[in-house]
Parts: structure tokens; C-alpha cells; sequence
């Protein structure tokens, strides 16, 4: 009862947040309808994706300032469970994609155990190396169609096919991901008031201290990596019914873990908005970006470039990223 | 009856014995000190009965049992709270969520978390700055605030490292008053690491001397300032000049 009511109580950000969140919403809800280009679509229905696979990471990474530069190896399990599962043996979406979610989260116990005796720099770059073992094991893997991945092919099924989430019109996917997408923000308003998400904070800050106040510091981040993995991974099964074609190269690169990263630590690490401001940032961007760079193939890497340029920024200026800021003025404004 | 004692203990980081047969016991609800010049080892002996360091031989019992090999967060949990000596609180909490911290290791519930951190704020007056950043406040109030989260955890034992350092005297009577009253009022024992005498001389019914890792003496404040082995070790030639230049 108390955790449904913390969920769904969002009363102490100020009420201007919540009216221009309110207003947000409602607009995102009319978007199909104001006819907009299949690109436009294609774009908001990633940047729902990439908001939650961005909630996922702040949990550890932002609420628990583990900086986790590994999460596409979870984009990756979750899409190929549900692909395999549906292409294999004709098993439903609402089926393959809390399995995947499990083998996710156990795969995120068997190495976090691990990677978790690491600190700063070396954690990061272990979470880099598992995810790119993982994708290099896809990479020859037969069962899982190798380099070449899986196809769903929707010729066979009969769209809308609300099972399988095999449909033809985008409109569909979109309305279902942005359900998942609101989801995620009311766990997420659960999860940083929860006793979890102080630990984390504490954690964050000093782990003597943490631990000094009864904080288990090994098997609290841990639990939170599960849960971030959980988060990347339903999005991932949603990917693979979305995209149709998976590969271990576009699910499971280095670039979809730091825009992930990058993304939330852009909006705002360890607030409840950052990953979301992140992703509708970058995410509209890298589209663009894509569109314009596919006539001009010289330039491509440009995208690197401009998140490099990003990192440094936030990292120099504003740690907290652009809530940072927020948070920042306000509380000024306050103290006058 | 006891409810912590130390047994030989030794703590050696590489070859430096920083804790050197180390033993004392403290009754409940005794307010004790530990003394010693900088270097001397109080606070590795705090951060060994934490369990914040592995130690290198002995036994510590706390409350009946043997907490030697227990890890920091298994000895807070059985009622054993302390403070850091630089460390003040976590950047982006406001006071009470930092005075919650340490509550949720009694409740998972957060509006019961949130109830008893305000208790401990009344408690030490500090509600008015409960929607504050630690940082945004004085340094006697942030010292209080981490007193206040070690509350939190509803200790049985309470160490507290110089959380009167760097204060002025007024803020210094402050902070006595406050340790002064969870010991009379809440009956929490405590430790207390300090440089300031005045505090130590006035709040603490026992003091124990550490000079380079070995306890030189052990009893109450009167005895402690007389005997010579201390005055020597630790409050130096200063000291012992002033005092006779008094008396003469
Ligand atoms: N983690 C550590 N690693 C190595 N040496 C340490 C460590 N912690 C403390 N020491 C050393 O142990 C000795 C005792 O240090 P400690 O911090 O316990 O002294 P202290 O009595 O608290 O001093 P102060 O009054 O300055 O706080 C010092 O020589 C210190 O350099
Ligand atoms: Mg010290």
C-alpha cells in the first residue's frame, strides 16, 4: 500500500514540474495523431526506448554513481531471448519478455558479483569488456544466427498481432512502448524515495559511511544492477519485435551502452527527469544526425565527436547534468 | 555489565603498528574519552571496532559478542554507531534525508524512516534546517547532522571522532550539551575521540590515553591530568609550564 502510494506521489517536485510534465505527456499521447512523417514516428518511438534503457542505467549509475558503461549487452539478451523464442517455437512477446528479463537479471548476478569489487575507472571499463565478450560470443554463435542475426519475418504472422507485438503500423508501437515508458517513471519515482534508492545515495557519496550506517554496499548495488538490467532488457525485447532484425552489432555495441550512459549523465544522473531530458536531447539528434551523415559519408564519426564534446562538458561544468542546472537556479532563487 | 571490550589489540598497516595491545573494557552507559597527539591511533582503534578494518590480532566483544570478524555494516546493525572525523554528510540529501539514511536501517517503510528523523531532529534541535543541504550549513550544525544519522541507526554504543574539531567555544558548549544529553537522557554510551580538553575534561567520566598505538594510561579526568606519563606523552612541555606558571 505505502509503496503504491510513494509510487504514484510525486508531490514534492514543485507544481510547475508536474504541469509541465503533465502537459509533456498529454502531447506525447496526441503525437500520432497530428500526422506526423514515419521519421518522426521512428524517432519518438526510439526515444521512448532510449528513456527507459536511460532509467535503467541511472538507478546504478546515476542514484548509485557506479558508472555503467556496459548496459547493451542487456539491449542484446532481451532481444535475442524474444526473437529466438518467437522465431524458434512461436512464443509470445508478453511471454519471451519477462524470460528474457530473468536471464538478464541472472546473467547481471553471475558478473556484477564480481565486477563489483571494482571501483571508479576499473568497474567502468570491466562492464565495457563484458559486454563486448557477450556480443563477440553472439557474434559465432549458430543458434543465435551468428553475425548475421535473427530476422522476424511478419509475413508470417496476421498484424496486428497483439501477442507477438508484430504489427505494421508504427502507431502501435508506439502507444505500447510510451505505456512502458510511463511505467518506468513510476517505478523510478518509487525507487529513489525507497530504502534502496537512499542506500544507493549514501553509497554514491561515501562508502565507509554507508557502510557505518548498516548499508550491505556489495549486495545493494547488486540489487540495483538487477534492476537497471531489468529495465534495459524489456526494452531490448521490445526492440527486437520493433526492429525485426537484430544483430549483435546493433544491439550490443560499445555505442549503445555510452549514448545510454551519456544520455542520462546529459539530462541529469540521479534525478528522475535527467535520463528522459537526455534522451530527447540525443536521441533527435542521432536520427538527425544519421539522416544528414547518410548523404554525406565522409563525415561519419561526427556523432562520436559531439558526445565526446558532451562528456567533457558535462564533466567540467555540471556533473549533475541539465537538472543539475535546474536544481541549481532554484535553489538560489529559494535562498534570496 | 560490559558492553564492549578489547582484547590485545593490533592493528599494523604494512610495518607501522598504528594499534598496539590495545585492551579496555567500557561499562553501559559510561561516556568515555580517547585521547592521544595526532598520530596515535584513536581513530584506526574506532575504525577496527567498526569493523571498517580487518584487525590484525586480538578480539573486540561488543555487547556479549564476538564482533571481531564481522564487516562494518553486520557490527552497525547490532547497535554499534559511529561518526567520521572529516567527513560531514552526503552532498545532494537535504538534512533529514540524510537523518533517514541511517533510520532505514531499522525500517524498510519510508514514512516511518521519515517520522523517526524527524524525532532526532527535535531531539537536537535542528528541524529548522531539515529541508537544507549539509553543505549549506555552519560547520557546528553539519557536525550535528552526522551525529544525527549515526542516531538514526538507534545505536546501544555511539563512537564519536572530534566532532568538535574546528569549532568555536560557543559551538563547543553546544556540542557538549548534545552529547551530554543523549548519554543522560537517551542513555547511549558513548566514545568520544577529542582533541579539545576542555570538552574532554568536562563531559567524559573516563578517559583512555593512546600514545604511538600503545595505551599509556586508562581512568578518570582528575587522575589522567596528573599523571606524568601523559602530561609528558601528550600534552607536552607547554602544558606542564603553563600549569606550574599558575601555581607559582
Ligand atoms: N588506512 C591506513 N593505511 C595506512 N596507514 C594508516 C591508515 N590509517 C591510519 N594510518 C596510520 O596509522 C597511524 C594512526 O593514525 P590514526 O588516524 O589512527 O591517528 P589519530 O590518532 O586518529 O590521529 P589524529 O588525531 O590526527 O586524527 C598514523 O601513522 C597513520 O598514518
Ligand atoms: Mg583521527
Amino acid at each position: 500500500m505505502e509503496t503504491l502510494k510513494n509510487a504514484f506521489d510525486f508531490s514534492d517536485f514543485p507544481r510547475s514540474d508536474l504541469v509541465v510534465a503533465g502537459v509533456l505527456a498529454l502531447a506525447l499521447a496526441a503525437f500520432p495523431f497530428l500526422s506526423p512523417s514515419s521519421f518522426a514516428m521512428a524517432t519518438m518511438i526510439q526515444f521512448f526506448m532510449f528513456s527507459i534503457y536511460g532509467m535503467g542505467w541511472n538507478t546504478i549509475g546515476g542514484y548509485g554513481g557506479q558508472v555503467d558503461l556496459g548496459k547493451a549487452q542487456y539491449v542484446g539478451i532481451g532481444a535475442y531471448t524474444t526473437a529466438v523464442m518467437l522465431i524458434r517455437w512461436d512464443i509470445p512477446f508478453w511471454v519471451s519478455m519477462p524470460v528474457g528479463m530473468c536471464l538478464s537479471v541472472m546473467w547481471s548476478f553471475i558478473i556484477g558479483y564480481p565486477l563489483f569489487r571494482l571501483k571508479g575507472h576499473y568497474f567502468a571499463i570491466a562492464t565495457i569488456a563484458t559486454s563486448l565478450v557477450l556480443k563477440d560470443l553472439f557474434e559465432v554463435w549458430d543458434f543465435v544466427g551468428a553475425a548475421r542475426g535473427l530476422e522476424i519475418s511478419p509475413i508470417k504472422y496476421h498484424p496486428p498481432d497483439f501477442l507477438r507485438l508484430i504489427f505494421r503500423d508504427d502507431i502501435y508501437y508506439y502507444y505500447i512502448i510510451f505505456a512502458f515508458f510511463l511505467a518506468g517513471i513510476v517505478y523510478i519515482n518509487w525507487f529513489r524515495k525507497s530504502r534502496l534508492g537512499f542506500q544507493l545515495r549514501s553509497i554514491k557519496d561515501n562508502e565507509e559511511v554507508a557502510r557505518s550506517l548498516g548499508i550491505n554496499v556489495h549486495w545493494a548495488k547488486i540489487k540495483t544492477y538487477a534492476i537497471a538490467t531489468a529495465f534495459v532488457s524489456v526494452a531490448g525485447s521490445f526492440h527486437a519485435c520493433y526492429i525485426k532484425n537484430i544483430e549483435p552489432e546493433d544491439t550490443m555495441s560499445l555505442d549503445i551502452s555510452i549514448l545510454i550512459a551519456l544520455m542520462a549523465m546529459l539530462g541529469g544522473a540521479g534525478s528522475l527527469w535527467g535520463p528522459i531530458i537526455g534522451a530527447g536531447i540525443l536521441i533527435p539528434l542521432k536520427s538527425y544526425l544519421k539522416e544528414w551523415l547518410g548523404a554525406r559519408a565522409g563525415l561519419v564519426g561526427i556523432d562520436l565527436i559531439i558526445y565526446a564534446l558532451i562528456i567533457m562538458v558535462i564533466s567540467a561544468k555540471e556533473p549533475r547534468g541539465i537538472w543539475g542546472i535546474v536544481e541549481r537556479v532554484r535553489r538560489r532563487k529559494r535562498r534570496r | 555489565m560490559k558492553i564492549l571490550e578489547v582484547q590485545h589489540l593490533v592493528k599494523e598497516f604494512g610495518g607501522l603498528r598504528a594499534n598496539d595491545d590495545i585492551s579496555f573494557s567500557l561499562e553501559k552507559e559510561e561516556l568515555t574519552g580517547v585521547i592521544g597527539p595526532n598520530g596515535a591511533g584513536k581513530t584506526t582503534l574506532f575504525n577496527c571496532i567498526a569493523g571498517l578494518h580487518p584487525v590484525t590480532s586480538g578480539r573486540i566483544f561488543f555487547d556479549g559478542r564476538d564482533i571481531t570478524a564481522l564487516k562494518a555494516h553486520e557490527v552497525a546493525r547490532l547497535g554499534l554507531a559511529r561518526t567520521f572525523q572529516v567527513y560531514t554528510a552526503a552532498g545532494d540529501l537535504n538534512v533529514e534525508e540524510n537523518v533517514m539514511v541511517g533510520c532505514f536501517m531499522r525500517t524498510a517503510s519510508r514514512t516511518e524512516a521519515r517520522r523517526r528523523a524527524r524525532r532526532i531532529l527535535a531531539e537536537l534541535n535542528l528541524e529548522e534546517h531539515a529541508d537544507a543541504l549539509v553543505s549549506e550549513l555552519p560547520v557546528a550544525a553539519q557536525k550535528q547532522v552526522t551525529m544525527a544519522t549515526a542516531l538514526g541507526t538507534a545505536p546501544k554504543l555511539l563512537l564519536l571522532d572530534e566532532v568538535a574539531a574546528g569549532l568555536n567555544p560557543s559551538e563547543i558548549d553546544q556540542i557538549m550539551d548534545t552529547i551530554r544529553h543523549l548519554h543522560h537522557d537517551l542513555g547511549i554510551t558513548i566514545v568520544l575521540i577529542e582533541h579539545v580538553m576542555a570538552l574532554v575534561m568536562n563531559v567524559c567520566q573516563r578517559l583512555v590515553v593512546l600514545d604511538y598505538g600503545k595505551k599509556i594510561a586508562d581512568g578518570g579526568p582528575e587522575d589522567i591530568a596528573d599523571n606524568p606519563q601523559v602530561i609528558k606523552a601528550y600534552l607536552g612541555e607547554r602544558y606542564v609550564a603553563e600549569h606550574t606558571g599558575e601555581l607559582s
